[in-house]
């Protein structure tokens, strides 16, 4: 086994006996391909592809697809036609399970007119996979295919390097965040690129905890848009901070990296079609399942009066210690199976500006849903594991707390 | 004499790329402006502003023998980032002009809601778009040379 050094020495020397040196004239693909690494053309540069990416993301996906087509069928036909026709009615607990629970108004129990509020298996449980993420996860790997193919994704690798060696990880961890970015699950799968046991670690703890999905991004977006950009600040702090700090406290190499960068290239739309259709249709198949599971057990909880037992026990550390109304838990329950319906769930709890901010944020860290869970128990041993979950609790008791602080200092909750 | 042109143009057009940027980090700091033709608000107003200064700087910094790759490279990468900017506002108007809004049925917008979408007030970049495509005149050339 060779160690960094010797590796170069190794390359230098192979260098000199293979290599010919003589005239190149660099073509402005090349030139292009180099002003994109280079902090001070790259950076601006990533300023502008991230926001591209996220402006395509929020159009595509929300004002094309959502606001403009999923809304209208959801709320305006889908809900009503089933609030007309499913046995039951309003007060009947299958009616709640199946198709809306209703909500107190004035000590009136009244209908929901949205299917975000509705939280029946067959309303909410359908409405969020396919009238939500759906569109944005498709939205997300497809510009995610296309930076990949084009060959910036290496280059903004190569950019982060420095960046990402001072939380003990290398630029190409860039690959697992960005896949998170659209679905943990093969986000996780992806550390696979980082080479040793700590880099590993680190990433998996990260991933799992600041990276949030694009099914939740596409909720966040529908439910405080104007907040998102001080969400996404929270999570990149506690990504960089706690990284800092993790790269210290765990014991392992941080080895340096060796990437192909190749030339930048037209994409070609058979290639992005096909990975765009394996990550979708692979999401789909994992997160549908587990939305209607998840409106199911919140549902059973709600009519069982389990929930409003967990909101009495949690209520206190809850609303002391996060600054959070103690309603929360059913969507920290809830965000268990998935983050998205969690999220989407907090859009029918009374609370103030501040307190949703503070409540999507500590849903985002909080815990990794249940499929990413499995994946990172594939990844890990089962010590690496526990210690994952030991350090996500101790992060998440400690950030919430410091949101809660700085909404008190800052006058957050006036 | 194409590199002079090059430089005199992009150099121009630097300088107003430039003075967008600061425009938009200014509206920032007043919570936004908008006017008759020009639109300085919204979320990402501060965002823009940084891409638009950037790539003014790129553009300014590119004007000395402006045909040489290198430099050329720059003006190429500072045309890019006002397409993306460009690109993604009239994507914006594309998605909100197909389904039918709130008011409106299935697709296509009321009159009036289509009429808003589609007139002034634009952002800078959309008014920056044409002139940035004189740059493809020299990516062009730069090919056939290198044939």
């Amino acid at each position: 086994m060779l160690n960094v050094d010797e590796r170069w020495n190794l390359i230098d020397k192979i260098a000199k006996k293979t290599v010919k040196f003589g005239g190149y004239k660099a073509t402005l693909k090349d030139v292009l391909g180099e002003l994109t690494v280079k902090p001070w053309t790259g950076i601006p540069f990533a300023i502008a592809v991230i926001y591209g990416f996220w402006g395509f993301f929020c159009e595509f996906a929300g004002t094309l697809f959502t606001d403009g087509f999923m809304c209208k069928i959801f709320d305006e036909h889908w809900l009503p036609w089933l609030q007309s026709v499913f046995p039951g009615g309003l007060g009947n607990w299958f009616y709640a399970l199946m198709v809306d629970a209703g909500h107190m108004e004035n000590g009136v129990l009244v209908a929901s007119d949205n299917c975000f509020e509705a939280f029946g298996v067959l309303t909410s449980g359908l409405f969020v996979p396919f009238g939500v993420v759906l569109w944005a996860v498709l939205a997300f790997y497809l510009i995610f295919a296309l930076l990949e193919d084009v060959g910036y994704l290496p280059r903004l690798a190569v950019l982060v390097d420095t960046l990402l060696h001072k939380i003990g990880l290398h630029g190409y961890a860039i690959v697992p965040t960005f896949l998170g970015l659209g679905c943990n699950i093969p986000g996780v799968s992806a550390t696979r690129v980082l080479e040793t046991k700590k880099q590993r670690f680190l990433m998996l703890t990260l991933l799992g905890v600041f990276v949030p999905c694009g099914a939740q991004i596409g909720i966040m977006q529908e439910l405080i848009p104007d907040m998102i950009g001080w969400v996404f600040l929270s999570l990149a702090i506690g990504y960089l901070g706690f990284g800092y700090v993790l790269s210290k406290i765990v014991p392992g190499k941080s080895p340096e990296i060796l990437i192909d960068v190749p030339p930048y290239q037209m994409p070609t739309w058979r290639n992005i079609r096909r990975k765009v259709w394996l990550r979708t249709s692979r999401f789909l198949l994992v997160a549908v399942p587990f939305v209607i599971i998840g409106c199911f057990i919140v549902g059973i909880m709600y009519l069982t009066g389990a929930m409003d037992g967990l909101a009495w026990a949690l209520g206190p550390f809850l609303t002391r210690w996060w600054g959070v109304p103690s309603a929360t838990v059913a969507p920290l329950i809830a965000g268990f199976l998935r983050k998205d319906l969690a999220v989407g769930m907090l859009g029918g709890i009374e609370m103030s500006r501040y307190q949703l901010f503070t409540s999507v944020v500590l849903l985002s860290i909080y815990f990794p849903c249940l499929a990413t869970f499995a994946v990172m128990l594939k990844e890990e041993n089962w010590k690496q594991f526990l210690g994952t979950i030991g350090f996500l609790m101790a992060m998440v008791f400690i950030y919430g707390g410091a949101l809660h602080l700085i909404g008190i200092l800052f006058g957050g909750y006036k | 004499m194409k590199s002079k042109f090059g430089s005199i143009y992009f150099g121009i057009f630097g300088i107003v790329v430039l003075a967008f940027g600061i425009a938009e980090f200014i509206a920032t700091g007043i919570g936004g402006y908008t006017g008759r033709w020009l639109d300085l608000s919204g979320t990402f107003v501060i965002w823009r502003g940084i891409i638009l200064f950037f790539a003014g700087l790129f553009y300014l910094s590119s004007i000395k023998k402006f045909t040489e790759i290198h430099q050329l490279a720059k003006s190429v990468m500072a045309s890019i980032m006002i397409w993306i900017v460009a690109g993604v506002e009239i994507f914006a108007k594309i998605a909100s002009s197909i389904p039918g809004g709130e008011e409106g049925g299935w697709f296509i917008p009321p009159t009036e809601e289509l009429t808003e979408i589609w007139i002034p007030p634009y952002i800078p970049a959309l008014y920056l778009l044409p002139f940035s495509l004189m740059i493809t005149y020299y990516i062009y050339t730069e090919k056939e040379e290198k044939k």
